[in-house]
This record gives C-alpha cells, sequence and structure tokens, in this order.
C-alpha cells in the first residue's frame, strides 16, 4: 500500500497597515514590553473595537491577487478561550462571512490549489517564559491579520514550497504583507494526512505549527509524511491532534492535548457592524492594486521583448524587480539591464549573500552602465566590471569607468598604436610582405597597450592607418 | 426645580454652585448610610469641579450641565475614580480614561457627586447583589430600590444628586426608577456610546437617565448623546435636543395599550397603568388596543441573548491585567480562582447559563433561536407604530418588594423584567414614570415606549402626565432642595 500525502495550508500574513486592527495603535515591530497599547488592544474594561478600514482594503487585495470573489457582505464573530496573550479572552475574526472566498494558485506541475477563504482576524500578545514567571506583551495584540485557507490541494513538499512563496510574492507584490516568514509576517501551518494512493478518501490528519522557514515546512512534511506512513502501515490510525515541529531535530512532537477538544463558542460580534462593500468599492480596490508577478512578468516579455527565463528571474522577488524597472525608466535598454542584473549583480548577491537593497549604487547608475554599453563607450566584459564595482562600493559610473581604465579617449590610441608597431617593426614588416596571420597578434599586442576600455574597433583603425 | 430652571438660577447669579455642591454632599454624608446609594463619594474632586463650574459660570461660559451635581452608575468608567461594577472582581480598578457620556459630561462642566451602588455587573433588578452591600429603597428602607441601577434611582429619590446616569439593559434604568419613585429614561440603543461603559450585553446596553422629571431626562440625555468614533454602534440618528416637543400639544396622539403586559401584573399596577391611560384620553389622545403576541417568549430570548453576550464580555476577568488575582499552580489554575472569588453567585450563574446557551450543540436551539425572536418582536412592534405613536404598559409586574423576600428564586426575577425587556430586545427608547401609589404607599411605574430615535415624544408624553399627577415624598427627599 503506497500513501500519498494530502495538504493543506493555513497562513496567517500581517496587513501592512499603519495602525492595529480595531485601534489606533501603532501597528509597528519590536518596542519595550506593553508600550503599544491601549484600553482597547489590551482589553480593558469598557473598552470598544472599531474597524481599520484599511485592513479591509488590503484583505480585499489578496483576495484580488489571488483570483478570489471578494464578498460584498463580510462580518465579524467572538472565538472565546482563555489564554494570558489574548486579553478580552476572546478573538475577534470572521468565521461565518469571510470577506473573501474561492480563489486559487496555480503550483509547479500545474495543480490548481484552491483557496478557499480569506478572512481578517486580530493577533494576539506574546507571552515571554523565564524561571519562574511567565510574562505576557500585549504590542502584538490588535496587529491586523488575514488568515488564508486552502484546500487539501496540495500533494508534495514541493508543490506546498512552491505554494509558499507563490503566494508571499504576490501578497508582497500587493503591498498586503512583506512575507518574511523569518520574522513571523508570514506563518504557515500545514494540515497533513495520508491517502491510500488511487483512493479519494481522506485520512486522519494532523496539524503542524512552528514552521518558520520554508525549508522547515518541507522538512515537517517529509517528517510527517514517514511518521503517519509508519502508523498506518503497522495496521495503527493516526491521531487528530496538534504536533509542534522541532526546527532543531527535523521532527514533529505531539502539543499537549488542550488545543484539541476546544468548543470555541462563536458567535456574532456586536459591537462591530458587517462589513458591506459595493461593487463600486471593489472596482476602486482593484483599480488601486499594484502590479502583480504575472503583471509585470507579461510586461517584461510582451512590451520588453525579454526572453520568459529573464522574466522569471526577474520577477522572483520584487525589491529585485522594482531595482530593475527603476533603472529600465532612465534609460529603455531592457535586455541589456537584464543581462547586467541577471548576470554580474545576481553573481554578487548569490556568493555574497546580499541582498538588491544592500547595493551602493543606485538603479540609475545602473541604467548609466548599460547606456555607455550600448554607446559602445565600454566593451561589455568592462561593462560587467563597473557593475560590481558601483554595486559594492557606490561611486559615479563614468568617473569609476575613466579610473579603472574601462573608458579612454580614442584620441590617445594613436601614440600607442605607433609605439606598438615601433617595437614590433619586424612583425609590421612580415605582416605587410604577406603575411596575413600576424595581425591578430600584433591587434593583441595593441589591445594590451591600450587597455580594457579600448574599442577594439578603433585600434584596429589605427593599426590599419598606419600600415 | 426643573434643571432648566436650576441652570438658569446658577446663571444669575441666584444660586452658587459651590454651595449647592456642599448641601448634596452634606446630605450624602447624612443619610447615605441609611440607603447605600453609593459606592464612592468623590467629595474633593467635586468641590473643586463645582469651583470651576462656578468660574466658567460667572465669565459667563456656562453649558447646560456646568455645576450640576450628578452621580455616575459604577459601571461606567471614570478615569482616576475607582469603577468597581459593585463587585469584587474590580473592588480596587481605577480606569485610565473616562466613559464617553463622562467626558461629555465633563465638557460642560459638570460636577460629579460620585459612584452610585448597583447590581454586580449589572445583573439582577434589586441592587442587592453588590459586594458592598445592597441599596434601601428611600420609601421604605426595607424593601429593594430596585437594580441594577438602584443606586442611581435612590440617590435621585433621597435628594442625594439632582439627576443621575445609569444603565439599562434590560430594564436596570426604569424599573429601580418606578420602584423608587422617580423618572427613568432608556434611550434607542445606539443614542449613547458605550465606550467605557463596562460591557454586559453589548447588542442592548445603553446608558440612561435617572431624574426627577421627564424633561431632566432629556435635559441631560442631550449632553450625553451621539455619534462617537470609539463606538462603532452610536448612531448619527441620536440628534439630541430631546426636551424640544416639552409643552406642546399631544391630543390625537395615538396610545397604544398591548394587552399581553397587563396579563402578569398586580391588580394594583394594571388599575394604575389604566387611570394613566385614562388621563391620556381625557386630554384628547386616542387610545387602542394592541399586541405583542411574542411577548411570552421575549425574557427567555433577553436571558439567553442577555446571557450569551455577558459571558464573552467578562472572560477578560482573568485576574491576569488586571482586578482581583486568585493564587494558582500555573496559569489555569490562577484565572479559575481569580473568577471563582472575584464574582458573585448571580453573575456566575449568567455566565454558565451564557455559555451553555452558545456551546456546541446548543448554539442553534438556544442562542440563535433566541435571535429569532428578537426578530420576530422587532416585527411586531414595528407593526404596533403603524397604529400607534407611543405605548403605554406597566413598569414592572408589581411595586418594590421586601429586601430578601424574592431573590432566592432566580427565574423568579427574571420573570419580573416581562414589562421592560422588549424595549431593549428591539432596541426602542423608553421612559418609566410614577402613575401611582399601592396600598403600602410603594411607587408604581409606568412605561412609554416609542419609535427608534423618537425620544422627544416619549419625554413629552411623559412630561404632560407628570405635570398634573402629584407625587407623594419619600421621609428623605429634598426638603426643597432641587
Amino acid at each position: 500500500m503506497s500513501y500519498q500525502p494530502v495538504i493543506g495550508l493555513e497562513i496567517h500574513c500581517e496587513l501592512l497597515t499603519s495602525s492595529k486592527v480595531f485601534c489606533a495603535c501603532k501597528n509597528g515591530f519590536g518596542g519595550g514590553a506593553n508600550t503599544r497599547v491601549c484600553p482597547v488592544c489590551a482589553g480593558m474594561p469598557g473598552a470598544l473595537p472599531i474597524l481599520n478600514r484599511d485592513a479591509v482594503r488590503l484583505a480585499a487585495r489578496a483576495g484580488l491577487a489571488t483570483d478570489c470573489a471578494v464578498n460584498r457582505y463580510s462580518a465579524f464573530d467572538r472565538k472565546n478561550y482563555f489564554y494570558p496573550d489574548l486579553p478580552k479572552a476572546y478573538q475577534i475574526t470572521q468565521f461565518r462571512f469571510p470577506i473573501c472566498g474561492n480563489g486559487h494558485i496555480d503550483v509547479i506541475g500545474g495543480r490548481r490549489i484552491r483557496i478557499n477563504r480569506i478572512h481578517i482576524e486580530e493577533d494576539a500578545g506574546k507571552l515571554v517564559h523565564e524561571a519562574e514567571i511567565s510574562m505576557a506583551d500585549l504590542n502584538r495584540c490588535g496587529v491586523p491579520l488575514i488568515e488564508i485557507v486552502t484546500e487539501p490541494d496540495l500533494r508534495s513538499a514541493a508543490e506546498a514550497q512552491d505554494f509558499v512563496l507563490k503566494l508571499g510574492r504576490r501578497l508582497k507584490y500587493a503591498g498586503v504583507c512583506d512575507a518574511r516568514m523569518e520574522q513571523g509576517s508570514l506563518r504557515v501551518d500545514v494540515n497533513i494526512s495520508l491517502m491510500p494512493r488511487g483512493s479519494d478518501t481522506l485520512g486522519t490528519r494532523a496539524e503542524i505549527k512552528n514552521l518558520n522557514s520554508v525549508r522547515s515546512i518541507c522538512r515537517a512534511i517529509e517528517y510527517e509524511t514517514e511518521r503517519q506512513s509508519g502508523i498506518l502501515k503497522s495496521g495503527g490510525s493516526v491521531r487528530f491532534e496538534t504536533r509542534r515541529y522541532d526546527e532543531k531535530r527535523g521532527v514533529t512532537c505531539a502539543m499537549r492535548s488542550k488545543e484539541d477538544a476546544r468548543d470555541y463558542r462563536y458567535f456574532p460580534e456586536p459591537d462591530i457592524p458587517p462589513v458591506l462593500l459595493s461593487d463600486a468599492d471593489i472596482e476602486t480596490i482593484r483599480a488601486e492594486l499594484p502590479e502583480l508577478p504575472r503583471e509585470r512578468y507579461l510586461r517584461y516579455t510582451n512590451e520588453y521583448r525579454l526572453p520568459d527565463e529573464d522574466a522569471r528571474l526577474l520577477i522572483a522577488r520584487k525589491e529585485f524587480s522594482d531595482f530593475y524597472d527603476a533603472a529600465a525608466a532612465v534609460v529603455p535598454e531592457y535586455k541589456l539591464i537584464a543581462n547586467l542584473m541577471l548576470g554580474e549583480i545576481s553573481h554578487l548577491i548569490n556568493e555574497t549573500g546580499a541582498d538588491i537593497t544592500d547595493a551602493k549604487c543606485a538603479p540609475a547608475d545602473i541604467a548609466a552602465v548599460a547606456k555607455l554599453t550600448a554607446d559602445g563607450v565600454v566593451t561589455k566584459g568592462a561593462a560587467r566590471e563597473l557593475c560590481a564595482i558601483l554595486f559594492t562600493e557606490g561611486g559615479k559610473p563614468e568617473a569609476v569607468a575613466k579610473t579603472r581604465g574601462y573608458i579612454t579617449d580614442s584620441d590617445g590610441l594613436g601614440p600607442i598604436v605607433d609605439a606598438v608597431l615601433k617595437e614590433h617593426a619586424g612583425l609590421v614588416e612580415q605582416y605587410k610582405n604577406g603575411n596575413e596571420k600576424l595581425f591578430g597578434y600584433i591587434m593583441g599586442q595593441a589591445m594590451r597597450a591600450c587597455g580594457k576600455g579600448a574599442d577594439p574597433a578603433a585600434v584596429k583603425q589605427e593599426i590599419l592607418i598606419r600600415i | 426645580m426643573r434643571l432648566s430652571e436650576l441652570r438658569a438660577r446658577l446663571d444669575s447669579g441666584e444660586i452658587d454652585a459651590v454651595g449647592l455642591t456642599q448641601e448634596y454632599l452634606k446630605r450624602i454624608h447624612e443619610h447615605d448610610k441609611a440607603l447605600g446609594s453609593y459606592i464612592t463619594v468623590c467629595e474633593r474632586s467635586a468641590l473643586r469641579e463645582a469651583e470651576a463650574a462656578q468660574s466658567a459660570i460667572r465669565a459667563g461660559r456656562s453649558k447646560p450641565l456646568s455645576g450640576i451635581p450628578l452621580s455616575v452608575k459604577d459601571n461606567i468608567c471614570t478615569e482616576g475614580v475607582r469603577t468597581t461594577c459593585a463587585s469584587e472582581m474590580l473592588s480596587d480598578f481605577v480606569p485610565a480614561y473616562d466613559a464617553t457620556a463622562v467626558k461629555r459630561l465633563r465638557d460642560e462642566g459638570f460636577v460629579m457627586l460620585g459612584k452610585t451602588n448597583m447590581d454586580e455587573f449589572g445583573m439582577g433588578g434589586s441592587s442587592q447583589t453588590s459586594c458592598f452591600g445592597g441599596v434601601r429603597n428611600p420609601y421604605d428602607t426595607r424593601r429593594v430600590a430596585g437594580g441594577s441601577s438602584g443606586g442611581a434611582a435612590a440617590a435621585v429619590a433621597a435628594g442625594l444628586c439632582a439627576a443621575a446616569l445609569g444603565t439599562d439593559t434590560g430594564g436596570s434604568v426604569r424599573q429601580p426608577a418606578a420602584f423608587c419613585g422617580v423618572t427613568g429614561l432608556k434611550p434607542t440603543y445606539g443614542t449613547v456610546s458605550r465606550f467605557g461603559l463596562i460591557a454586559f450585553a453589548s447588542s442592548l446596553d445603553q446608558i440612561g437617565v435617572i431624574a426627577r422629571c421627564a424633561e431632566d431626562a432629556g435635559y441631560v440625555l442631550s449632553s450625553i448623546c451621539g455619534c462617537d468614533r470609539n463606538d462603532a454602534t452610536a448612531s448619527r440618528l441620536a440628534r439630541g435636543n430631546y426636551t424640544q416637543l416639552v409643552g406642546s400639544d399631544i391630543s390625537g396622539l395615538r396610545i397604544g395599550l398591548p394587552r399581553e403586559f397587563f396579563k402578569g401584573c398586580r391588580d394594583e399596577v394594571s388599575a394604575a397603568v389604566m387611570r394613566a391611560a385614562d388621563y391620556y384620553r381625557s386630554i384628547g389622545c386616542e387610545l387602542a388596543d394592541c399586541s405583542l403576541p411574542s411577548l411570552e417568549y421575549a425574557v427567555s430570548a433577553y436571558y439567553l441573548i442577555s446571557s450569551a453576550e455577558a459571558a464573552a464580555n467578562l472572560s477578560r476577568f482573568d485576574g491576569i491585567k488586571y482586578g482581583h488575582r486568585g493564587e494558582g499552580d500555573d496559569c489555569a489554575g490562577l484565572i479559575k480562582h481569580s473568577r471563582r472569588e472575584g464574582f458573585g453567585t448571580e453573575v456566575k450563574r449568567r455566565i454558565m447559563l451564557g455559555n451553555y446557551a452558545l456551546s456546541s450543540g446548543y448554539y442553534e436551539e438556544y442562542y440563535n433561536r433566541a435571535r429569532r425572536i428578537q426578530a420576530k418582536l422587532r416585527a411586531e412592534y414595528e407593526e404596533i407604530f403603524d397604529k400607534c405613536d407611543v405605548i403605554l404598559t406597566p413598569t414592572a409586574p408589581s411595586a418594590a418588594y421586601a429586601i430578601g423576600s424574592r431573590e432566592s428564586d432566580p427565574v423568579e426575577m427574571y420573570l419580573s423584567d416581562i414589562c421592560t425587556v422588549t424595549a431593549s430586545i428591539a432596541g426602542l427608547p423608553a421612559i418609566s414614570s410614577v402613575c401611582g401609589y399601592d396600598a403600602d404607599g410603594m411607587p408604581i411605574g409606568m412605561s412609554l415606549t416609542g419609535r427608534a430615535f423618537d425620544e422627544k415624544t416619549i419625554i413629552a408624553v411623559c412630561d404632560r402626565f407628570e405635570r398634573d399627577f402629584e407625587r407623594k415624598e419619600n421621609s428623605f427627599a429634598g426638603g426643597g432642595l432641587i
């Protein structure tokens, strides 16, 4: 009996609003414990939630970016449970009427992964544990989240990884979330069960939490597949439970069962009126939607005529693509700039572990290098080296090029060529007498003497007019 | 003396604001031991506020409530002043902010005499569940003052404040006002911001006013009503100016009498309310028999909805952030003991009832069904208001009863809310006033319910009756103070 993993994801994304979802506290990161709180998000008696409309806008954008329907009517519910990081002892979420539904993302291999719903909810605080005591920091209470829930359509770790990367990228492009798993702005829970190949009966799933990177997601899926497979093969049954992924050991462990049998006693949130979006509202949100990866890909291939591979590589990271766009806006040498960025700059990034945002130069500088190349002022080789220098050290492109000898005045070539021909006078004689093969050698010597910045065509000219 | 007249005399200088406040403080000091209407008396700050108000008045900058001494029910947050909800859970709690209603009063320079006693967390109809001791009725201190705003009602009745802010979820302003022989107004849901009102049932709670007459209630309401950035359920339709129709001719007004309301009432109560109906007929109003068929389900629906919301609203009291903290070996133990020790019996009962109604498997049968009854009641009210302008009913099936005679049977207590809960469920405005006295001399209350946001009409209609009805004073009352 061979088993296939059946995977669904629940992804929580922190929205890029300036305030929290139900109060005016800043939606930021860090700060001393309990310094970004107010009566509302701290659950003080008498405080009431006020819905942040920006959160609605961004949640709707997330839906549009994933081909979901944006629901005209959505509403909030209370999810009740006690925990020290939840000040009201209920979380305001959208249980019955989420803001978006029925979307999808297609993953590598072509499978369509359906998105069941996207809903808005508030984040809880953080607990800090020390030897004798635990403490609650409520700064994160009320941070706006969207929860994106997929159908159990994924069938492998690779598909899951692709889904998360694609989703993160789309959300980033859409300005919804900065999608940084290591920082916690994107959190992925995996629901995984095993299904006998050829069957369509779903097995009992386990829910895996504490996945802090895409790699962890893959490892956890692989571990779970093996674990559950072992249980099923020996005739046992998989328990429905929540398991915690242990990054160090690469295994999942059952969490204490408090998570499993909760009755959340959902009921409609009486303090917040339902969210009503008109067709016009949704069209406005759609119009404000920034360019998504697919659209940018089409722009690169259709308008800029870049090859498919170039376009794919450029859009992979938004900051990288933004840099490219900024450069191309200055100098529309689309292919040249693409070459420079996908060549030397990407090489640097990969080698040194730097990021495009670490660049010491501006996009306009790279654009300038492309222009110098296009005008024939520097060679392609020189251009690559120039980019590397500008990226790591900065500086003005033309000045650096001159200092490093990538640009030479053609006027200066004459005397150099004279000197070379004089030095190799014997060879010049032999060439003149018919040994044409020697031209290459003479050319080479001349090029070396003139320096890398020399335009080969110009050097050739100088030689020919002398001999 | 009506508040509008007090305003005039303060502004003319005939009455001095500081002297007025001192007089009230003296009376509280003298009489409140017998009544228990205040939990906290703000002696020093009240005098400071009176002085500030007096300066403003002298400088010609007075506002409607400048220098007027009011009390505030102790479930409404007042910055820097203990706010306990009459519970051990919050016996030391000092809010860091003012409720919007309080802020609006402060902006007018009112004087806060203190925080009044109540049933714990607003749950009750007798004001006997307070951890600070019960409130006694000024008409007979062996009897309950009603609840949950019993302290507010007793204070107004005994002349221990000029008017009072109370809160009403299922009758908690109207019923104690009736029991204590004064006037109590619950506005349309959404009229007064709930920001700073420590929540009991979010979809039913409203801050209301207890005063000596309908016009005064409208006067105070006008200062605290209206939209608020901090409360998404506060309505733009609450526009104030609630005394505008006082004194106008109400002949031709159609008054509905829903027969179901009179069924469970004591004979004396029905008779007194019918005498009020006769009065209205005699001045030219039209009386009409009408029906609210779903009344028989109203109390059940009310207790399911309010308890469910209350259970969630009171979950935040876990001993971790504020309030009473019990000891525990672990977090669950800490929370459990904090709540076990901090909450009284009635509060625990409602929380359990509420959680039960919401629990998996029962939600449809209890909570959701209660919601459907709510929808039905709203529709039935709408039908009545097609043919009537106001509805006249008793406020409670009986007058105030002896302390300890009834509170041991919770269900009987709940059933006596039958006359007040429907206005809460439907979100409609209702005002209670005295329409008679029973054989023991205890006040009997009648209620006028109006269309949504039509407080002006019910205030005017109530005021008309009050001008021609002679109230009996209690032994504490004013001595001409107000």
